[in-house]
This record gives C-alpha cells, sequence and structure tokens, in this order.
C-alpha cells in the first residue's frame, strides 16, 4: 500500500485532518512470540519513501529505552527486516542496541536476498521469508476486520516530538506531555496526565475511549471526531473518560461512566441512559 | 572519576553559554579542576563570555586535524585556577565534526580535569548529536515559557534515549515579582512538566547582561549578586552539598529580603 499524499489548499476545509490511519505509519515493534521476541521493521512501503537509517536506529533505541523488562534477560530475538535492506554494520548496530538492553539477536528473517546473505556473514540464522510472509500479510490486510495487535504497555513518560504508533491499545504508565501524540487503533490508557494529543480508535472504531487520570490534553481524537480543550477546566481533576456521543466526544468522570453510558452499535456512539428514556 | 556533563536546552538563547562560562568559574572556586567545551562550532560564544576571545589560538577543529596538541588548544583562565576552555572553531560549522571525535576528545579530557563542562548548540541536529556523545550526565537549562519547556521535555526524551539518565534541571530567568502575580510558569509548573530533579533557580538580573558584555563571569565580579549566588549553589549542589532552594512562591514579607537571606544564609 503505497501512499501518495497530495497536497493542495482548499481554503473551505476547515475540518481537522482526522485520521492518519495506524497501518499507514506502521513503526517499529517488538513482540513476544512463544519463547523468544519478534523484532519487527516496517517494510520498504509502510514507511514514507527512504526514512533515514538513523531516525530508524533511534526509534528503535526509544521503544527499548521505554519498554525496558518486559522480558527475561538473554531472551532470543527473531529481527523480521521484511523487504528491508540492512548491511552487515546496521545488523551489528542493532544486535548491540539489542545487547544492551540484555536481548540477544539471533535470527533475522527477511525477504531481499542482500540482507539474508549479510546476515549470515555475520553468523545469524537466516529465515527467508518464512516469518515474514504472515506478518506482512497481517499488516495489509482490510483495516475493518483486522484483529487488534496486543496492548502495548509504556513504562515512561511520553514526551514532546514523541509519537507512539499501535495497531492495537496503548497503556502509559507515565504522563503523555504536551507535543506528544499517542495513536491507538483500540483504547489509549494514561495513568498519569494527558497533556498532549491522543488519537484512540485510529481505524474508525468509534467505540474506542481515552482515559486518564488527569485530563489536560491539546487535542483528543477518537475515530474521525477531534476535540480541542474546553477553556474553562475545574481546578481538581478526577480521573476522566472521553468517548463519542452522537453530539462528538465528551467528557464524564471515570467512576460513573460504566453506569450512565451505553454503546449503540446502530448510532456508532455511546448514549447516556437518561436520555435514552 | 571525572565528570562529563552536557549543558543543553533544546531552544535557542535560553542561557546555555552562560550557564556554563558561570558554573565553570563558579566550580573552579570550589578548587575543582574545570574544562569546558564549545561544542557550538560555528557560532562561538563561550570565549567572549568568559573574556578569553584574544588568547585563543587553536581550536577543536585543529586538535582533531592533529595540528596541534590538545593541551595547547586549551586556553587557561589567569582569574581562576584550574579552569581552562576548549574553544570551538568558528570558521566552520557543526558538520565539520563527529560525535565520535567529540568523544574522543572529552574523554581525553577526562584524563586530566574533574570536570567536563560541554556548553550545546541549540537545536536536535548534528551539533547536538555531537555534544551529547560524550556527556555522562546533563543540566537541561530553560526559562520559565512554554516554548523553552517544551523544547526541553524534547531534549530530555532524546538524552534518554541515548543512555544519559543523570539528568538535572536548572530553571534560569525566573522573574520573583511575575510568578507572584500569576504572569509566569513558576518553577513548580516547570518541574511538575519535565518530571526531572532541580538542582538550581537562577532569578532574572540585568547584571548578567553587563556581566556577558564585559567578558567577566558574574560569579568572578561583584560577590553578592543573586544569580552568582545561585550559580555557586549549584556548583555546590554537584558536588552532593545539600544547600536549600528559594522559595518563590511563598507569599509572606518582601521577597526579595527573602531571596537574599535565603542565599546569603
Amino acid at each position: 500500500m503505497t501512499f501518495e499524499p497530495t497536497i493542495s489548499l482548499d481554503k473551505n476545509d476547515d475540518q481537522p485532518d482526522s485520521s492518519p490511519l495506524v497501518n499507514r505509519y506502521a513503526q517499529i515493534y517488538l513482540k513476544h512470540d512463544d519463547e523468544q521476541m519478534l523484532l519487527v521493521l516496517p517494510s520498504q512501503a509502510e514507511i514514507s519513501a527512504d526514512l533515514p537509517w538513523s531516525e530508524t536506529w533511534q526509534e528503535l533505541k526509544h521503544l527499548l529505552q521505554t519498554k525496558e523488562q518486559s522480558w527475561q534477560v538473554g531472551t532470543n530475538v527473531c529481527l523480521v527486516a521484511k523487504d528491508r535492506l540492512l548491511d552487515a554494520r546496521q545488523l551489528q548496530t542493532i544486535a548491540e542496541t539489542l545487547d544492551d538492553v540484555k536481548l540477544s539477536l539471533l535470527t533475522v528473517s527477511t525477504n531481499r536476498r542482500q540482507t539474508a546473505v549479510a546476515a549470515a556473514t555475520s553468523g545469524y540464522s537466516v529465515q527467508q521469508q518464512a516469518v515474514a510472509q504472515p506478518l506482512i500479510k497481517a499488516a495489509t490486510d482490510s483495516e475493518e476486520t483486522s484483529p487488534l495487535a496486543d496492548p502495548l504497555y509504556l513504562q515512561s513518560t511520553v514526551r514532546s516530538g514523541v509519537e507512539i504508533r499501535h495497531p492495537g491499545t496503548i497503556v502509559i504508565f507515565g504522563d503523555l506531555n504536551p507535543g506528544g501524540k499517542a495513536i491507538a487503533a483500540g483504547d489509549i490508557l494514561v495513568w498519569g496526565r494527558l497533556r498532549g494529543i491522543a488519537h484512540a480508535g485510529a481505524q474508525g472504531n468509534t467505540q474506542c475511549r481515552i482515559t486518564a487520570l488527569q485530563m489536560e490534553f491539546t487535542q483528543l481524537r477518537i475515530a474521525d471526531a477531534v476535540a480541542r480543550a474546553p477553556k474553562l477546566r475545574p481546578r481538581r481533576l478526577s480521573p476522566e473518560l472521553a468517548f463519542i456521543t452522537t453530539e462528538g466526544i465528551s467528557l464524564a468522570k471515570t467512576s460513573e461512566f460504566a453506569k450512565r453510558y451505553f454503546f449503540s452499535s446502530p448510532s456508532k456512539a455511546w448514549i447516556d441512559h437518561n436520555q435514552a428514556k | 572519576m571525572s565528570r562529563i556533563i552536557v549543558v543543553t536546552s533544546g531552544k535557542g538563547g535560553v542561557g546555555k553559554t552562560t550557564t556554563t562560562s558561570n558554573l565553570g568559574a563558579a566550580i573552579a572556586k570550589q578548587n575543582r579542576s574545570v574544562a569546558l567545551i564549545d561544542a557550538d562550532f560555528g557560532l562561538r560564544n563561550l570565549d567572549l563570555l568568559l573574556g578569553l576571545e584574544e588568547r585563543v589560538v587553536y581550536t577543536a577543529i585543529d586538535v582533531l586535524a592533529g595540528e596541534c596538541r590538545l593541551a595547547q588548544a586549551l586556553v587557561k583562565d589567569k582569574r581562576l585556577k584550574g579552569l581552562v576552555l576548549l574553544p570551538a572553531a568558528q570558521n566552520r560549522n557543526k558538520e565539520s565534526v563527529q560525535p565520535e571525535q567529540m568523544k574522543k576528545i572529552a574523554t581525553a579530557l577526562a584524563k586530566g580535569y574533574d570536570y567536563i563542562l560541554i556548553d550545546c548548540p541549540a537545536g536536535i541536529e548534528l551539533g547536538f548529536r555531537n555534544a551529547i556523545s560524550a556527556a555522562q550526565e546533563a543540566l537541561i537549562v530553560t526559562t520559565p515559557e512554554v516554548a523553552a519547556v517544551r523544547d526541553a521535555d524534547r531534549v530530555i526524551g532524546l538524552l534518554e534515549a541515548e543512555g544519559v539518565n543523570k539528568i538535572n534541571l536548572i530553571v534560569n530567568r525566573v522573574k520573583p515579582w511575575m510568578v507572584e502575580e500569576n504572569k509566569m510558569m513558576s518553577v513548580e509548573d516547570v518541574l511538575e512538566l519535565l518530571g526531572v530533579p532541580l538542582i538550581g533557580v537562577v532569578p532574572d538580573d540585568e547584571k548578567v547582561i553587563v556581566a556577558t558584555n564585559k567578558g567577566e563571569p558574574l560569579v568572578l565580579g561583584e560577590y553578592d549578586s543573586l544569580p552568582a549566588q545561585a550559580y555557586l549553589n549549584i556548583a555546590r549542589r554537584l558536588e552532593g552539598e545539600k544547600v536549600p532552594f528559594l522559595d518563590l512562591m511563598a507569599n509572606q514579607g518582601n521577597l526579595l529580603t527573602r531571596l537574599r537571606r535565603m542565599f546569603g544564609g
């Protein structure tokens, strides 16, 4: 799926740009797979044109930093490189970076011959296409039917300039700072202050919700609805939850939400029990 | 064990170079040896602020090119024993140095000095990556402004990704009277957002500008200026001493006399 941006100025278009679909900008992710872990790089088509290697590496380091301790020391890693070209030096950098967090690169799965040769020369086991194939298929599946990925659990504050994209639910054990962004195909839970931008249900699921201990967001998006922060906010903030109603995005106290609202599939929104009567 | 500390901020004009020069002088005053590295290639200022401009002969580029020895390029401060500066080249830009080269220089200096302070350029491009490549710790300088704090937040994220986890915060140019009237972010607001330990609060003072233009770090000049005291306190905190902070939001009494009392005591 290639993505050709069209650039045009439409002055009547005051609708804010809504949903950068999670799949389009797939990024590096790490997931458990039985005994080993899979480190999946975005395929050449998924990244916009040519993302420089340094950026990819930066992203990898950041990912490992935030996910540290979710694995056992010495866990083997299978690098799913798909159609990305990697030379021996880049493979070595990846191996060293993984080594820093006590993971060991064992296998490289690729469908590029050159990458396979480089990996074999550096002494890694090589799987050509075996693992890569189903994964690529999963990523290109139609958006509606693709099941959500495992929740992404981040143990750190998401700072300005960091964008977390995940085709599932995101849990942030920390703050989401202004300038930071979380985009999830599922729900977003922030166990801290939400002060940046959160986009739940980025693939169009209007049932998705965003919740935070303190809602001080810059912008909230759920599916294709956008909400800006209200001008006036209470001084003492209690945990709140954002969801789509027929009138757009609403906020409710987390403790009251379950009692008051139910999801109506035909109207694709959450509806207040009291108003429904 | 010598400490390699990078002074950085993301945003420009918040006082990185002023902080580096004053902190360098303050540390040297505590009888510690300090080497300051100006990592702002092409836009060097640190020599000006220290009043060492006319004594610069060689620069870091010359050292890297093998045209002089490292010791030759170091400019010694006559006023303070133990304070030296490694100047940046003014006729080159940031692309002329690589992170590995900066690392080599800093590690070489670390063998002879207790503290290595690296003055980082603004931005997060190659110049920034050069400056932080050797750093074991970082001092984040920010002013109580939304833009500066936002950039500081970004830089902290980048430092953490690079494995620099010992990060301390200096809030610069605080105007107590404005904080009092709720016209400026308070130090607490900044801390709450950034979530890194505070190591110093430097009040805004016109004397800083005067000292900068004279090429004399405030710390070396008038002893009782508030910013100078603040820098000396930061130097002591770096050494591990517990020095009380300014309590800017306290309401009783004349604020300035309170500040003076806290600093003086």
